[in-house]
């Protein structure tokens, strides 16, 4: 990749079963809160019900899909961050680059199986799909006219995102680049992971002995990217940079990983290249962890080789996996860490599993450095990571 | 209709291996890698396979790697369960 | 700054398989839509639409590759192995290769049937792993990865009729910021049963043809599906290939600006809600549009990319079908006349004042 001037983070803003904004998250992150429950908003017949990281209390908007609700709720949040009421925006040639993975499918289940049944049902709840693209409700709510990209990479479309508005922002194609990810919790994609034997009946345990899989949430992350031009205009400090962008395809298999890991390590290499970072200057890494045997295996080994000794943890044990949202999440998270200067313990992990890589973070503990990596894989061997760095706020 | 000729149709079906109930395949060999070139995707939906057809859970997926070795070993694997 | 060529071409739709049925296509009139019954409340419906073929699929990969693939990743596929064959470049062993795929509505056949089927018949403990796998809408990104060995940025965006120039953009940024040399872009939409149900109910009376989308008062889109696949280089090839890509944009109405393109190719497809944007917009221009030939759908702009690309490389005119329907001021291009210009805009204009441009050069 070319090199290019970092590009500020100006905005955060996220909403998950972790908590309803980002401080919130942050305070439940290093309380070690966690609550997976089986789920609520939908009905299941499975036997045991696997447990699900849901959002409590959030109320949905009439005619809009929870996943574009929930990103519209993060992305108000992450534009008060940045300081940006519409006045300002309305100057401003704004995109908008968001990840999800249930959000712009034609999967409504009732109207799918009215239709099957020989009916003609209602179009309400297709309208609602086709008015509900994550990245068109966010320009329509605010009026921007810039560019919008819905990226549907399924696990690391939250952290691709952010990788591809950096570069509009780094190319003069936009002023501000709204980017995030958001999926709301269903029962197709609840019963797909389970299928897809995947899902943990209990709490999820990334990089432990006995992890046995995921834990599905829900949730959505906003960070808004910004231009030096612009935010200098209006002297606005970043609460970051991103540094890096990499991303590669194992081309391995459907949804396995590939086991040497090697699709990963070229996506940290290309991120770690944007800039000439060395490995040794990364303070820690906030993980894919999904809780998976796989995942897990394949990425501590990963890191163990490209980063070893970097300090690294998953959230999922506070979020749940939240598919399309995840890399955004965990994005703004590891903001959030750099800011304050220490990282939460990765939750569920007790017992240390002897074929890993490495062990992950049990505890939370201060670090010291000004530069963080968060990474996603996802199925169809998609690995993509995003290297950031500590901004003026702190 | 026998196990082992039910079980060969609903895997012909329902992972698309037309050759599984053509004349001659060798009930005897291997289902994943050299063989049929099944693998861990298959496998998954080979458990669904069993339960939606034979109403058998496998919720241990080393015991099903077992079973999985051909068409001869899973039907004896499934007669077993039913018998038990 | 670094020069952007398209090298290979793979399409396929109502007009048949590959760059010669399709030039054939835009040479002659359109090839009729087939009309197929759609299931509806009311017992079936046909709908007239340009369906495209799989079977060409069946000659170019072992029948074990296709063996878990629904049609959507079929034509994915079909669509990648065109392009890069077009481009002289082997379907395989391709790594570093960059992977871009728009699609307007992802595996609809799959979400709607064999999915939620599995669900509904033998309740959430019998979800099929398979069809849920493949009812991602970067499934199909993952069988091209996979086939051809593609371990490039490897990306899905879904963007409903603008899908098209909002990825684009995104490969000809990957391009120029020189993290691929090459990309594989391709734009793929299937009319599954559900498209085609939806059709119906929201648009009403079924069109059996010709598509006028010139005639911009009136109704009368026709549906398609199908796939336009591109090798796009930063490189410098040893094939000239077709034409270059100049530029991308996309969002809403106060960036559209008419530009200094010298012909314009209207994505209009008949849908009349749009007809009178693209009058605005082409008022007074140069302008020719090909959509008769395969129909409304999301990748739509990825054929009139197509065929603006083999106007610039046999630098020779192909006729607007239904031309003299067209009902604003506007100058028609005229069939087998000489090109002689070096920029073509391919427009396209969707709901809530959306816009997308793809501006080819001549090499």
């Amino acid at each position: 990749m070319n090199q290019t001037e970092p590009v500020a983070i100006t905005g955060l803003g996220c909403i998950c079963a972790a908590g309803d904004t980002v401080d919130a998250c942050m305070e439940a992150l290093f309380r070690g809160d966690r609550a997976p429950a089986p789920p609520v908003r939908f009905r299941t017949t499975h036997p045991n019900p696997f447990p699900v990281f849901e959002i409590k209390g959030f109320a949905d908007r009439p005619g809009l899909l929870r996943t574009s609700a929930l990103g519209l709720q993060a992305a108000h949040e992450a534009l008060a961050d940045a300081g940006l009421n519409q006045d300002a925006l309305d100057g401003l040639r704004v995109g908008v680059c968001v990840g999800t993975t249930v959000g712009s499918a034609m999967n409504d289940e009732a109207f799918c199986r009215a239709y099957r049944a020989g009916e003609d049902p209602d179009l309400a709840p297709i309208d609602c799909i086709l008015s509900s693209n994550p990245a068109d409700v966010i320009a329509r709510e605010f009026g921007f006219t810039g560019p919008c990209q819905t990226v549907v990479n399924a696990c690391s479309s939250g952290t691709d995102v952010i990788g591809l508005g950096a570069s509009w922002i780094a190319s003069d194609i936009c002023d501000l680049v709204v980017v995030g990810g958001a999926d709301e919790l269903g029962r197709i994609t609840y019963n797909g992971f389970i299928a897809l034997k995947i899902a943990d009946e209990t709490p999820c345990k990334p990089f432990d002995a006995h992890r046995k899989g995921l834990n599905l949430g829900e949730g959505a992350a906003i960070l808004i990217l910004e231009s030096e031009r612009s935010r200098h205009q209006r002297q606005c400090k970043a609460r970051a940079f991103m540094l890096g962008y990499g991303s590669a395809c194992d081309a391995y298999h459907q949804t396995a990983p590939k086991p040497d890991g090697e699709g990963l390590k070229r996506a940290i290499a290309e991120a770690l290249a944007c800039h000439d970072t060395p490995a040794s200057a990364v303070a820690f890494v906030n993980a894919h962890g999904t809780g998976t045997p796989d995942n897990d295996r394949v990425e501590s080994h990963a890191l163990a080789s490209v980063l070893p000794g970097v300090p690294f943890f998953s959230t999922k044990g506070y979020t749940g996996h939240t598919l399309g949202a995840a890399g955004a999440i965990e994005a703004v998270f590891t903001v959030a860490c750099l800011e304050q200067g220490r990282i939460p313990g990765n939750a569920g992990f007790t017992t240390p599993d002897p074929t890993l890589g490495a062990l992950p973070v049990c505890e939370p503990m201060n670090v010291a450095g000004t530069i963080a990596l968060s990474e996603s894989l996802a199925f169809g061997g998609n690995n993509a990571v995003v290297l950031l760095g500590r901004g003026e706020r702190s | 209709m026998d196990t082992k000729t039910k079980l060969k149709k609903a895997l012909a079906d329902e992972l698309n291996l037309p050759e599984l109930t053509g004349e001659g395949y060798n009930d005897d060999a291997a289902l994943f890698g050299e063989g049929l070139g099944l693998d861990s995707l298959d496998a998954v939906e080979l458990v669904i396979v069993i339960q939606k057809h034979f109403g058998i859970e496998i919720k241990d997926m080393d015991e099903g790697k077992t079973a999985f070795t051909s068409i001869n070993t899973l039907a004896a694997y499934i007669d077993k369960r039913l018998s038990a | 700054m670094t020069r952007i060529t398209v090298q290979g071409i793979g399409v396929f739709g109502g007009f048949g398989t590959g760059v010669q049925a399709f030039v054939h296509a835009l040479e002659s009139r359109p090839v009729p839509p087939s009309v197929q019954p759609i299931p509806t409340g009311h017992g079936p419906m046909d709908l007239a639409a340009f369906r495209a073929d799989l079977t060409p699929l069946e000659a170019l990969v072992p029948a074990r590759t296709l063996r878990r693939m629904d049609s959507f990743s079929k034509m994915a596929l079909l669509g990648a192995h065109l392009a890069l064959t077009d481009a002289g470049i082997e379907p395989a062993n391709q790594a570093g290769l960059g992977l871009i795929i728009a699609s307007g509505f992802g595996a609809t056949t799959t979400t709607t049937y064999a999915l939620l089927d599995s669900i509904a018949r033998d309740g959430d403990v019998c979800t099929s792993p398979i069809h849920f796998a493949n009812s991602m809408h970067n499934t199909c990104a993952a069988n091209i990865s996979l086939q051809i060995g593609a371990t490039g940025p490897n990306l899905t965006v879904s963007q409903f009729h603008l899908s098209v120039p909002s990825a684009l953009l995104t490969a000809r940024q990957w391009l120029l910021e020189g993290r691929v040399e090459r990309v594989l872009f391709g734009a793929v939409d299937e009319l599954s049963d559900l498209i085609g149900y939806l059709w119906l109910r929201q648009r009403g009376e079924v069109n059996h043809g010709p598509m006028r989308p010139l005639a911009t008062g009136e109704e009368s889109a026709i549906p398609g599906e199908g796939a336009a696949f591109f090798v796009l280089s930063a490189r410098d090839e040893a094939t000239p290939g077709y034409c270059t890509l100049e530029n991308v944009s996309t969002g809403r109405r106060p960036g559209l600006v008419k530009g200094d393109s010298e012909l314009l190719i209207l994505g209009a497809d008949g849908r009349r809600e749009f007809g009178a944007a693209y009058a605005a917009a082409a008022e007074g221009a140069e302008v020719a549009c090909f959509t008769p030939h395969y129909g409304s759908m999301p990748p739509g702009p990825a054929f009139d990319m197509a065929a603006a690309a083999l106007m610039l490389r046999e630098k020779r005119a192909f006729a607007s079908p239904e031309h003299s329907t067209c009902d604003f001021r506007a100058s028609l291009l005229s069939p087998g006349a000489p090109i002689t210009v070096d920029r073509m805009t391919c427009l396209t204009l969707a709901c809530e004042q959306g816009f997308g441009r793809i501006e080819l050069g001549r090499l």
